[in-house]
């Protein structure tokens, strides 16, 4: 039996009064697209954090490819192949788009030379053009990442998380604030990098949820309510009544219902 | 020796509360608008300023205790809606917006009042005996005021409708906004109340220092140290901070000079800054 | 005119200009402003170490005086207690402000931005009161005095930078080499590093950097170019003094970077020449020079926010192209911590 790609064991974080993840065991295999889901404040985004190191666990621990990753920094846990991408997308504005890439991949090496110029590394300035290409962007690869438009924004993110070369790829709600068009292309774009890269994804869009998504979990209230395959996840009764019990999510109940 | 220790613990925790007003204004300005604030010592030095010309115009001291906040008040709502909106309050250049500010003020004081340094003899003169020791009836009252200051801000605070919405755009700015709170204006308000604090500060203080055109240069260290030990955003905090970090001060001057009790506050708040960013007594964290 | 062009004559021409200070302006005005253009040279120097923490890492120093001061008083003590010649005193100085940015970085940049900006002045407020408390080894505020021992030797004469032309080339090569420096450091992969971390730390360790560690290497090199300006200081004046390791000294360099344009090349210069030449200018006119000072500082975050260089690279930007660019956000603006 394989190693799962990441595995918690009683994961908790308090703020507080408030418990956000709560004694949470998830097992997550490679090879398959996860998709996390769940209502606002169910505890997804707090689990991501806790896996990238931004916050450190009350309790419990946290497997990544058997190796136990709790408590480290979140560079060393970036340099260990774990990438992700924010919820708000935050990529460096005033930096080129050619740039952006550039320090994703530099990123990696321990050591950034303080002498040679950027431009010198042959390496790295053809994956970043090969990287352009591949998400489109070549065109805009002098302007700066701050002007670029919001979708565009996006497409960058994942060209970063392309060029750095992951070995598990979080995403947080990839195409929140996407057009439908962007969406498409942001999904067409996470097929691809999945045939090669695991990934585990934040998402509210159930039409993206369960087209690409191989297994689905939903949190609730900063634990597991349900989990296994799409189908299995749309019949289940405890997660229409986890949706269906927040008012504000009810458009979350209609998409659910109609996967 | 004893009375020395006394008298210079005394006189601490006496300019500890008249700090502690100072501070405050700071710690409103920084918790509000996110500026540091290098003008604000010498927000307070126009306050002695505005003292002594109230007592050598009018030959009356009381006046300096009304005309310092009321001009400190204008000055400082003139300054926010010229200098601190036009910038956005974009902190970095707010530092370097107040710092013109500090140089014209302090130019502005030496063209007008002069470059030499002057004194103002205590309104209330005398001594009475307290714990074995002769002390200035005139620092009593001054503390007696600064307290009864302290309190009516707090009150202030707590009370009016103005006060009510400082509190709200500190905690949450974009809520209060959204709840409809005039932010610009209160921001305006906040940064006049803040002047008008160290202005009100300085009118008490005139007496017991002297009223020099460089007199903000040592407060305005000082006025951080209380507000970041106190804790960002606290304002009790600050008051407690200010006072407990003036009298320990003045314990430590009784036994070495000045500058070591000043080096060994400034050692105090580089550990709370590294060990306890928010403060001994607990704030937002910035 | 293109803008390379324009770049490009203005760099040739600034050259020549430095380059023949020593006499032109003799010629053109007077003597006593070679010696207020090596002070300028200085001072620009000293204003970098700013801008390179500020400008390309986004950290506000507000203590770079202290630094200055370690690398003032590393030469000025160097010379005149342990009898150093002209070198290892120079070399002193540096180390010693090299030194005490790494131990002051080692705290100092683990803290969020407005708790860095108020320890870098804490700490220097510690060793400014400790400059003055101990006036027997440091002249406190009045400073100390020495003379200077010669630069080298050549043929059994002794080449110092009495001689007030070579000491400006001195400056002027010192300085420069230093531009030169800080110049391929930005261009390099660890520049870039730096330039991510000033613009989304949050991201930038995210992608693998750390943060920790890049920020305190920026902080030494600051610390090495304040160092190397303040060494500079003490030669020129043969002087040293605690009034140097102010707060307000600190706050005067932030105030010439930002409004000559932080996070250019050539804004510290500009700031520091403007600031100086107009001191010099208006205060043997008008007593009250600081003032205008006071004024300008505010006028210009008013209505130049990047900076003179800022200004110029927006000119700049619009001759070089012909499309509309959208206005990149403001890059003063720091981001809140999460």
């Amino acid at each position: 039996m394989s190693e799962p790609v990441l595995r918690t064991e009683n994961l908790t974080r308090r703020f507080g009064g408030l418990t956000a993840i709560d004694n949470l065991s998830i097992s997550l295999s490679g090879g398959r697209i996860h998709a996390i889901i769940g209502p606002n404040g169910a505890g997804k985004t707090t689990f991501f954090n806790l896996v990238t190191g931004l916050l450190g666990p009350s309790s419990g621990r946290i497997y990544f490819r058997g190796r136990d990753i709790t408590g480290c920094r979140p560079y060393v846990i970036s340099r260990m192949g774990i990438k992700r991408t924010l919820q708000v997308k935050s990529v460096f504005p005033d930096l080129n788009v050619a740039d952006n890439l550039w320090i994703t991949r530099q990123a990696r090496n321990r050591f950034l030379n303080p002498f040679r110029a950027a431009t010198s590394d042959k390496e790295t300035r053809t994956r970043v053009e090969q990287t352009l290409q591949q998400i489109g962007l070549s065109a805009l690869a002098e302007r700066p990442a701050g002007t670029l438009s919001y979708g565009d924004v996006a497409m960058l993110e994942i060209g970063m998380a392309l060029i750095s070369e992951p070995s598990l790829l979080l995403l947080d709600e990839p195409t929140c604030g996407m057009s439908p068009a962007e969406t498409s292309r942001a999904v067409a774009k996470i097929r691809d990098l999945a045939r090669s890269i695991d990934i585990v994804i934040i998402e509210h869009d159930m039409d993206v949820v369960f087209g690409i998504a191989d297994d689905i979990t939903v949190f609730a209230q900063g634990a597991i309510l349900a989990s296994g395959n799409p189908a299995a996840i749309a019949d289940d009764e405890r997660v229409r009544e986890a949706y269906l019990g927040r008012p504000e999510d009810e458009d979350f109940m209609e998409e659910a219902s109609h996967a | 020796m004893r009375d020395t220790v006394l008298l210079l613990a005394m006189n601490g925790l006496i300019w500890g509360l008249i700090i502690a007003l100072i501070a405050l204004g700071l710690s409103i300005i920084f918790g509000l608008l996110d500026i540091i604030n290098i003008a604000h010592g010498d927000f307070f030095m126009v306050g002695t300023v505005l003292a002594w010309f109230s007592l050598s115009v009018t030959g009356n001291f009381w006046i300096g205790f009304l005309v310092a906040p009321l001009i400190g008040f204008l000055l400082g709502a003139i300054i926010q809606r010229l200098v601190i909106q036009p910038i956005h309050g974009v902190a970095a250049l707010s530092i370097v917006a107040t710092f013109g500010l500090s140089l014209i003020l302090q130019e502005t004081v030496r063209i007008t009042f002069g470059a030499t340094p002057r004194r103002i003899l205590a309104p209330i003169g005398g001594t009475v005996p307290l714990f074995g020791v002769d002390y200035e009836i005139y620092r009593l009252f001054a503390a007696a005021v600064a307290v009864a200051a302290l309190a009516g801000f707090f009150l202030f605070l707590q009370h009016t409708r103005l006060g009510i919405w400082m509190r709200a755009v500190r905690h949450d700015r974009e809520t209060a906004i959204a709840m409809g709170i005039p932010a610009r204006r209160v921001y305006v308000m906040t940064f006049g109340i803040g002047f008008a604090l160290a202005a009100f500060g300085g009118a008490v203080a005139a007496p017991i220092t002297t009223v020099d055109f460089r007199g903000g240069v040592d407060v305005l260290p000082f006025c951080f140290m209380a507000v970041i030990i106190g804790g960002l955003g606290n304002l009790p905090g600050t008051v407690a901070a200010a006072v407990l970090l003036s009298f320990l001060e003045g314990l430590i001057q009784s036994v070495a000079d000045p500058t070591i009790a000043r080096i060994s506050s400034l050692v105090l708040m580089s550990a709370v800054l590294m060990l306890r960013p928010q403060g001994l007594f607990g704030g937002f964290t910035k | 005119m293109t803008r390379r062009f324009i770049e490009m004559a203005l760099a040739v021409a600034g050259a020549v200009f430095l380059v023949t200070v020593p006499w032109s302006i003799p010629a053109l005005i007077d003597n006593f402003w070679v010696s207020v253009i090596t002070e300028i040279l200085i001072w620009s120097l000293f204003a970098a170490s700013v801008n390179l923490l500020f400008g390309y890492v986004g950290l506000l120093s507000f203590g770079q005086a202290l630094y200055f001061g370690f690398g003032m008083y590393g030469v000025a003590l160097g010379i005149d207690r342990l009898g150093l010649s002209f070198w290892p005193a120079f070399g002193l100085g540096i180390a010693a402000a090299m030194t005490m940015a790494l131990v002051s970085g080692i705290f100092a940049v683990r803290l969020s931005w407005h708790y860095f900006a108020i320890i870098t002045v804490v700490f220097s407020l510690i060793f400014y009161f400790l400059a003055v408390s101990m006036k027997p080894l440091t002249g406190g505020d009045d400073g100390i005095n020495f003379t200077l021992p010669p630069v080298f030797r050549l043929d059994g004469k002794a080449i110092g930078l009495t001689d007030p032309t070579f000491q400006y080339f001195f400056v002027l090569a010192a300085v420069s080499l230093c531009f030169f420096l800080m110049y391929r450091l930005i261009n390099s992969p660890l520049g870039k590093g730096f330039l991510a971390i000033r613009d989304n730390n949050l991201r930038a360790s995210l992608i693998g950097l750390n943060v920790y560690a890049l920020r305190l290497i920026a902080f030494v090199m600051a610390g090495f170019l304040a160092g190397v300006s303040g060494a500079l200081f003490a030669f020129f004046g043969r002087y040293a003094s605690a009034t140097y390791m102010f707060y307000q000294v600190s706050g005067e360099a932030v105030v010439w970077t930002i409004v000559g344009g932080a996070g250019t090349m050539f804004g510290p210069l500009v700031g520091t020449a403007l600031f100086i030449v107009i001191r010099e200018i208006v205060s043997s006119h008008w007593e009250h020079h600081s003032l205008i000072v006071g004024l300008l500082a505010i006028l210009s975050v008013i209505f130049a926010p990047r900076g003179i260089v800022g200004l110029w690279n927006g000119w700049m930007a619009r001759l070089g192209e012909r499309e509309t660019v959208k206005k990149a956000p403001s890059r003063l603006t720091l981001r809140a911590e999460p």
